[in-house]
Parts: C-alpha cells; structure tokens; sequence
C-alpha cells in the first residue's frame, strides 16, 4: 500500500489563502518523464461524455426528475431596502395546487450569510432578497400563488453605488457601516513614498470595471427528497462537499443523512461554489409537504440572487524609471459586495505580477443593496489585470518603450509576496511565443497611427494565477474482472472535461481502454472526498490521486500474481492487463485469472493527492495578444485574433484544454466589450435580467484563437505536474483587449466594459 | 405567465370579433416570438390568445411588375429575406429582414407580428409600472438611458425596434388594415405614433383590428436601397441604430432610422437634401441637427449619420 500520512498544506482557492489539514499521499513517486511521450495523457481524447452531451440525452441537474414531485419557486423582494411587517399567506395557500409555504413567519429560523442574515430575513436588503417560498404541484401554479402572497413592507433608504454608500449621509445596510470588516484590506511592502520619489515619470489614472453575472446556461437548480430521516439532493453545484455539509449545518441534520449528486452541469463560474437558499428552502418544503421538491430558477432570478463579479474603481499609481525599471506600485480601490459578505478586492496581479520593490495597497469592499458577490472566473484578477495591464501599457508609452519589452524588464524571478521561488515560471517563454504568433515584432506600431476609418491595433497582457492544486483529494478505483475499471471521485465535472482527464490518467497507468473505463464523479454518497471546483483546483489536485490509486493498483496486481505465480513481485511487471515474468514473458497472468484466484470481484485501491512543496509558491503564468479592429466611426470593437501562450504546467487533454482557453477568452471578450449588470439607481432594480439585455457573446463574435502551451510537467507540484487552467484562460483577455484599442485609436479607455458609445465619445471628447 | 385561452379563428372576420369582444384580455398570436415573450414576463396580460395563424391565405408573398409588392401578414420574416423578387427588386426590405434577430426567430416570427412588436426598453419590458404600461413616469429620463430615443420622445422615450419597419417606411408602404369585414389601407407613416400622441400604444391599431397585408409600390428603374443595422454584437440583437435609404431612379432619396426615435423615424426636410447630390453633405451633416439627446445616448447623433453617409456611399459605390 501506498505511504500516507496527515499534513499540512497551503494553498491559494479563489484569492484566499487557504491553510488545510489532511491526509496525503507519500508515496514520493517519480513524476512522468517530460521527455518521453505518453500514451493518452497530452493526447486530444475526445470527451468520454461527448455522446451523451451532442445527442441530447446527458441528464442535467435541471432535467432531473423524480415521481410524484412538486415545485417550488420563490417570492422576492421587490425592494431594495425594507423591514417587512407582515408576511400574509392565507389566499395563496387557499389557491388550489398549492402544497406549502415558508417565510419569517412560518418556518425554521435558519442563519445565512455567515450569520450576517437569515434564510428568510425580516430585513430585506436588495431587490431580489428572498421572502417566501411556495411548493405547489405545478410551477405555474407557484408562481400563481406567489401573487397572492400579501408582503407589508417599510421601505429603508437604499443605495446601490459603492461610491454613494461609501459617502457620510449613506443610507446603511448594517449598523457596522458599509464598510465590510469596518475597514480596508491593506498591503505594504517596501518604502512606497521613496519609490515614487526614485521615478522619472508616473502615471495615475483610474480605472473601473463593471459588475458582470455569471449566468451559467444552466440555471441554478436542485432537486430534493426524503426518505425517511435520508436527505437526497440533485444540485447543480461545483461543490458537492460544500453543498451538504452546509444543509447538515441549515437543517441541524447529520451528514450522514445527506446525500448530494451532481452528474452534468451547464456551467457555474463559481456562482455555484456554495450552497443556495433555494436549495434549503426546496429541503424544507419536501419535508412538509412529503413528496419531492424541484426547484429551478428562472433568468430573471440569475441576474438577480445568485452572485456576481463585484464592480471596481481602481486608483493606480505606477512610478517608472526612464530605462523602464518600475520603482512604486499603488493601488487604492473600492468595489461593491452587493448586500452580503463578498470580496470586491482586486490587487492580487498589482502585488505579484511584476517586479516591484515598493507597493502599497488599500481597498474596500462596500455593502450596497444590490445582490452579493461571488467568486467568478479568476475573482479579482480580471479586473485588477485589466487596470494593471492597461497602466503598464500606458507607463511604456510615457517611457516610449515597446509595452512587451518594458515588461520583461519588470519580469519577476520569485514571488515577491513570499519572497519564495515558484517552483516553476515559463512566462518569459510564453511572452516569446506569443509575441512570434502575433506577429508582435513586425506589426507592433505606434499607437493611433493605422490609417482609415477600421484603425487595427495589437495589444498584450500577462497572466499570474494559482490552480497548483492541493490535498486532500482522494480517487477510488475499482477493477473488474474483465478488465473495466471504475474511476470515483468526488470532484465534479462542471463541464471542463473533468470525466475525460481522469480516464486518461487511469488508462496511461493500467493500460486500460478509456473506453473500459466508467468515471463516477458527484456523489457524497458514493465517492471520495475531493475539493470543490473552483480556484483552477480540479485538475492539479485530483488527477495525481488517480494516479496515486492507479499505481497501487498496479502493485495489487503484481502482488496477487506473486502470490499465484509463486514468485517474488520484484520478478514481475505489468502490461497491457497481464502480469508477466520481467525476464520470462511467457509466464504471464491476466487480470481476469488474478482476480478469479484472489476471489474478489472486485479490486479496490483508493489513492490521495500529494503534499505540495514547502518554500515554494506554485503559480500559472500566460501572456494574451489580442488584435482588434475597430470603426472609428461606430465605435465597434472586432476582435480578430487572440493568441494565448501560457505556461499550465503538463497539457493533460489537449483538446480539453484548448476547449478551456477558447471559453476563458470569449468570456473575457465578453467581459471586455459587452456584458454589465446596470441597475436603476432611482429604485434599486437590476434592468439586465434577460441575455438581451445583459449581453454575451454568439459565436459570431468570438476571434480567432490560437493556443501555446509553452510548459512541460512541473514535477515539483505533483508526479503528474499539472496546473490548473479555468481561470488562468480568462485573465489576460480583458487589458490585452484593452491595449489593443488604444494602440488602434490612440485613445485610451479606461473603463469597462468599451461600448460603441464609450469609444465614440472618447474619440469625439 | 397567467392562464390563458388559445382559440382557432375560423376567419379573419371571427378573429377580428374576438378580439374586439375582449378588449384588454384578448391578444394576437402568430409568431409568438414576442407574445410569448410579453405573457411570461408578465408585461401584458391576456385570457385569451387569438392565433391568427389559423386564418388561411395571410402568409403569402408576390410580386407583379408594374404593381408592387404584396405580402401576406403571417408571412415569416425568413421568407422575407430568402424571397427572389423581395431580394432583387427590394434589397432594403431583404436586407432588414436578414438582420432580425436570429434564424430560428426569424423562422417563427411573422412581418406583421415585427411591426407591431412591443418595444425593448428594460424598464417596459421589467418590474416598472412606467408610463407606457399605464405608470406615471418614464424611469429612463432620470435613468439608464444609452439605447433610448433621441429624437420623438416624451414624455416616454422608447425606440421602435423593428427593422423591417423601417425599410418599409423608406418603401412608402402602405399597410391593409382588417376589421369587422372590412378593409381600408393607411401609408405606413400614419401607422405608428409618437408617445406625446398615445403613450400606451406605438400605432393606431384599434381593438378588432388586424394587419393583413403590406403592399410596397413597385420600384422605377434603376432604384437601389439598402439597409444598414448598427448593433453591439454581431448577431441576434436589436439595432442600436439603423438606417434604410432607397435612392429612385429618378434620384430621389427616401432614408428611415430605426433606434433613434419611438417610430421609424422618416424627416422630409432631410429626403429633400439627401437627393440633391449638391446638398448632400450638408444634410448629413446636419441630420438630426434638433435631436435632444438624453444623459447617455448622444453617440447616437453621429452614429445616425456615420450609418447614414456610409450607405449613401455604398448604394452609389
């Protein structure tokens, strides 16, 4: 068996240092050789669950149906701010169909929002705050009832601009202020007066980006049913961990007694990292009324309650040398977390991404009546990539120096943070690559000189995230007789291709057909533990417990056949499903014959994630060219092409992984160019709560992208080496976008996301 | 969305009868792209939808040299744009009909259901009880207001959203209307109204009325038209701005504006100067000189006359 022992791991998940406790494996195997060639891992292996995603019949959570189940939708306030004073339920309950009903008023008393809150709460703090919730036996029959649902509220002064509510005078979301923690979140490192005095030139400007939802295809859904005391819950969830602790914790339950399952998934962004209330409500509502609850959320709803990429206005100083040494970074922001605890920071890329011996940093996080924040795609860095990448294209032009060369003259060698080595860097390959792609060298002019009424542009950005993944995260596998193995683990595919690499991982290591090999992912009740999937995790940290689980395997196998051969395991090894003399191959046994002689059915080995390297930081690193198009006389915005070189340590699916970038950078596209959440400053409702008004990207607008993998196997990180890719795809995309247009039009904008209208009115200003 | 009735016409005369029967509860359905649309998000409602579509004979499309063209109401947009006469003879009509939205909607959705279509402003179309849904204010003054009118408006100021009405009314169509057996015809700049005439309602359509039938007069030699669409992303979406021009062949210029005004916006003064290539710079230059934009839609002014100027290029490049 394996070595394994409990330890303690550092690790990054979504901006957050995260200091875990948990078993590891040991086991201090070598990682894959990077020069040799593997067999499937790398290799562009088609989707495993493709078949059942083109054709139609892959069951999403939202598909998911179970006899005899009622709906349940939900009554939201339709003010920003207000204390209700009574909650009337008496004519909706009369409406026939109608099964049950909870509120303040009748119902558990269940805290929320890390005690900020309640499940159902008698102040309501933005429109869209949940108030009531109705099981009735068809959902338009709900939705009936929720009219009838007679609310008495007292409206509360309300404000939705982290600005205003940062004013004296503000209207207040709590007693405490709308300042979350009472204060800013501060950094420091250097002497920050003395680097701006060290400059010959330094640039302030500040910049805004806007609030964005994630609005994930599938909408957020769960299913629930009880049977007896067992609590069975379908959610459409990146965390199935998460998810039921977090109900044993709302209901006062066992965990034992929940059992949560997330086969397919339309997406989350990380606006599903935690538990809903609509999933508590639908739990409490199933346990009334004694059938099963569905519950799915319209558009409407997504728009409104269930997360959002906070917004931010980003003060940036940077003090620069004339031969391009940056001397002083600072960064003061503020951003809005809606009405319940969120992050609105974003200086993480300011502190880490270039080398800088004086940095100052101050930022807010502001209550506002508006929805709270959650995690998305790369939280944080987005933004404050956009602002950095843009003021260090605009500190090279005050320099003139080529933006590409002015960074690798900032390039940093360790991580100034920690001041600890990264245990791998490929940016300086990956700036390179790129810059060739794009053609950089040749086509990079002077801002504002392309001619005619379409100006083209080229523009760059770099990328620093985290994603080395961590432990604890453990794989099941179970090998048949005939050869076929089951791979479990409760990770989840949020439909990044999580079912597929783990295939591959077991099939490099057994030699097993992917086509013999069932992945099980999902599933508190069945699988593993495995952490969430978010932070760019997934990948780096489960795909080594596979491999973990797949080696001890093997030795099983070796081992048994010692056993029946009646030889020593040293004399033997493995291949292609047969045990065989390592200098006799004739005398071989297979799987079959091995298993038929151990007596089991079925061989069971269950493998952990490695420890992560002390004194060392584990980061990705990329840089994006983008180059634009863009009608001088429309203000419209063509992104042509996009190349992304980006070091991801080993390419696990090159397909997947390609999948990975082409969605990460028309999500940055679409961050860059069109989507924003506005609301109606007067009465507190979001106006974009249909993908007409709230706009992404059709396929017309996505550019031509082309991906550069500049890494190899990172064997510090793990003996498969890989870093994790979802976020990192989205980072850049956005300021390389941005820098593109001011190289096009020679005007610089400084606020997302560039509209028409912006880049017309900056031209006219 | 409320409960409703769907009920089969047998003919236009019965449809016309139930709709006036159930003044306020009753709606037309043909498409349904919009209808649809306006019932689940609680916009309009309606206990009874009457589906046009059960009445025969409305969806054709002919056309007869030295006549013109007549189309069928529940004609589908995408039958517009891939009809051989609309493209050759009316390439502006082609043109807007092609931009609609997106193929499965334009395979749904009906010519006269896109004219009569409900506007697209968020605070109409969301939780607001605004002036054109019988409220008190118009949220956008004070409010978000990029993609509103600038010109036309007040005291609501909504855009129009169709495109094929604005080609229609570069066309100088003229509109069948159908009510109570019987028929009368109105130009198509006579069919919509501005907010300061009928806040609550974007044409003259009276309860029992239907359109049955477009016709557009046939073209002179030698007319060419086009019609661009300004938008945010590169398909399925409204027009921000857009501008349909028909250049006669006697020289005439006859241009429409979607996005700029509650109507399809038409101005004679500037038809006039568009036509005299003499004065032709100058009248771009100078349309929508009395626009009165709002805090955020500006860019609009010369956005107009960017379109306007390219597509005068385009139909005489």
């Amino acid at each position: 068996m394996s070595a394994r022992k409990i330890a303690k791991s550092k690790f990054f998940f979504e901006e957050d240092m995260v200091e875990s406790i948990g078993e590891v494996s040991d086991s201090r195997r070598e990682a894959w050789d990077n020069d040799a060639e593997l067999k499937v891992v790398g290799k562009p292996v088609p989707r495993t669950d493709g078949y059942d995603k083109v054709s139609g019949s892959a069951v999403y959570t939202v598909d998911k149906t179970l006899p005899n189940m009622a709906y349940a939708r939900t009554l939201r306030s339709p003010h920003p701010h207000a204390k209700i004073s009574r909650i009337e339920t008496g004519k909706a309950r009369a409406l026939p169909g109608v099964l049950g009903i909870i509120s303040s008023e009748d119902g558990p008393d269940v805290p929320w929002y890390h005690g900020l809150s309640r499940l159902f709460d008698r102040q309501v703090r933005y429109a869209g705050d949940e108030v009531a919730c109705v099981a009735a036996e068809t959902e338009q029959i709900a939705n009936e009832a929720l009219a009838l649902i007679d609310v008495t509220y007292e409206t509360l002064p309300s404000v939705v601009d982290a600005g205003k509510a940062l004013k004296p005078g503000a209207p207040q979301l709590y007693e405490t202020g709308n300042v979350m923690r009472g204060k800013p979140f501060q950094y420091e490192r250097g002497d920050i007066e003395k680097g701006f005095a060290d400059a010959d030139v330094i640039i302030a400007e500040t910049f805004t980006t806007q609030v964005a939802v994630h609005n994930p295809l599938e909408v957020h859904c769960s299913l629930v049913n009880w049977d007896g005391d067992q609590l069975l819950v379908y959610d459409s969830t990146q965390a199935i961990y998460r998810v039921r602790d977090a109900i044993a914790d709302s209901l006062g339950i066992p965990e034992s007694h929940i059992r949560v399952i997330k086969k397919y998934m339309g997406g989350g962004f990380g606006s599903k990292l935690t538990l809903g209330k609509y999933t508590v409500m639908a739990a409490l509502l199933a346990k009334e009324i004694g059938r099963p609850v569905k519950i799915v959320l319209d558009r409407h709803e997504m728009n409104l309650a269930v997360g959002n990429r906070p917004d931010s206005v980003q003060k940036l100083k940077i003090g620069v040398k004339k031969d391009g040494v940056l001397t002083a970074l600072s960064h003061e922001s503020y951003g809005a977390a809606g009405a319940y605890t969120s992050d609105a920071g974003c200086s993480w890329p300011l502190r880490s991404m270039y080398q800088c011996d004086n940095v100052k940093v101050e930022e807010y996080t502001v209550y506002i009546n508006a929805g709270p924040g959650r995690p998305m795609r790369a939280p944080g860095h987005v933004q404050g990539t956009f602002a950095l990448d843009s003021a260090m294209d605009e500190a090279a032009g005050k320099i003139d120096m080529d933006p590409l060369e002015f960074r690798l003259k900032n390039y940093a060698e360790i991580d100034q943070t920690t001041d600890q080595p990264y245990t791998s860097k490929y940016l300086r390959e990956a700036y390179m690559k790129g810059a060739e792609a794009i053609g950089w060298k040749e086509r990079w002019r002077k801002p504002g000189t392309s001619a005619g009424n379409l100006k083209k542009g080229l523009g760059m950005a770099s990328q620093i995230w985290w994603g080395g993944g961590a432990p604890p995260a453990y794989a099941t596998l179970k090998l048949n007789r005939d050869g076929s193995l089951r791979v479990i683990s409760g990770t989840q595919d949020i439909g990044t291709g999580t079912y597929t690499i783990l295939a591959q991982v077991a099939s490099e290591v057994l030699d097993i057909p992917i086509g013999k090999i069932s992945v099980i992912l999902g599933d508190t009740g069945t699988c593993p533990y495995a952490p969430a999937s978010g932070g760019s995790m997934t990948a780096p940290s489960v795909t080594p417990a596979v491999r973990d689980a797949a080696e001890q395997m093997k030795a099983k196998l070796i081992s048994g056949a010692s056993a029946i051969l009646e030889v020593d395991e040293t004399a033997l090894v493995y291949s292609n499903g047969v045990v065989s003399l390592a200098n006799d191959p004739k005398t071989s046994i297979g799987i079959d014959k091995i298993l038929r002689k151990m007596r089991e059915r079925v061989l069971v080995t269950t493998g952990a994630r490695n420890r992560n390297p002390e004194g060392y930081s584990i980061n990705s690193f990329g840089a994006q060219f983008a180059e634009v198009e863009v009608d001088v006389g429309t203000g419209m915005v063509t992104v042509l092409k996009v190349v992304a070189a980006h070091d991801i340590g080993r390419t696990l699916n090159r397909q997947t992984m390609e999948n990975q970038f082409h969605g990460g950078i028309i999500q940055g596209l679409s961050f860059a160019l069109m989507e924003q959440r506005l609301m109606d400053s007067y009465t507190g409702k979001v106006l974009t709560t249909n993908l007409h008004d709230y706009k992404l990207p059709t396929v017309m607008d996505a550019p031509e992208i082309e991906v550069i993998i500049v890494s190899e196997g990172d064997p510090m990180i793990s003996d498969v080496g890989a870093k994790g890719i979802g976020e990192p795809a989205i980072i850049p995309t956005a300021a390389a976008i941005a820098n593109a247009i001011y190289n096009a039009i020679g005007v610089r904008i400084r606020s997302l996301p560039m509209t028409p209208d912006k880049i017309i009115r900056a031209l006219n200003a | 969305m409320n409960r409703f009735e769907y009920i089969n016409p047998k003919n236009l005369k019965e449809a016309s009868r139930l709709l006036d029967e159930n003044r306020g509860d009753a709606i037309l359905y043909s498409g349904g792209t919009d209808a649809l649309d306006l019932l689940k998000n609680e916009v309009v409602k309606a206990d009874k939808l009457i589906n046009l579509k059960a009445v025969r004979g409305l969806n054709r499309i002919e056309y007869r040299p030295g006549y013109g063209l007549s189309i069928g109401a529940c004609a589908l947009v995408a039958d517009i744009a891939e009809h051989p006469a609309v493209a050759e003879k009316y390439t502006i009509l082609a043109e807007a009909a092609e931009v609609v939205a997106s193929p499965q909607l334009r395979n749904m959705g009906t010519v006269g259901g896109n004219i009569c279509q409900r506007p697209r402003c968020w605070y109409f179309r969301g939780d607001f009880h605004c002036l054109r849904k019988g409220g008190e204010l118009c949220y956008a003054v004070d409010g978000e207001n990029r993609l509103h009118c600038i010109i036309g408006g007040g005291p609501c100021y909504i855009v129009h959203p169709s495109d094929i009405a604005v080609a229609l009314t570069a066309l100088d169509a003229r509109l069948t209307v159908y009510a109570h057996g019987k028929s009368r015809d109105i130009p198509i700049g006579e069919f919509f109204v501005l907010p300061e005439e009928d806040e609550l309602h974007e044409n003259i359509l009276k309860p029992g009325e239907i359109i049955t039938r477009i016709y557009v007069p046939d073209i002179s030699p030698g007319t060419r038209s086009g019609y661009s669409k300004f938008r945010e992303r590169a398909v399925w979406d409204f027009a921000v701005v857009s501008v349909g021009t028909v250049q006669h062949g006697d020289g005439r210029v006859s241009a429409a504006f979607g996005g700029v005004a509650p109507v399809p916006w038409t101005d004679y003064e500037l038809n006039e100067g568009l036509s005299d290539k003499e004065t032709r710079a100058h009248a771009i230059q100078n349309a929508f000189r009395d626009a009165e934009p709002m805090e955020k839609n500006g860019y609009k002014v010369s956005l107009v006359r960017t379109l306007l100027e390219r597509q005068l290029n385009r139909l005489n490049g």
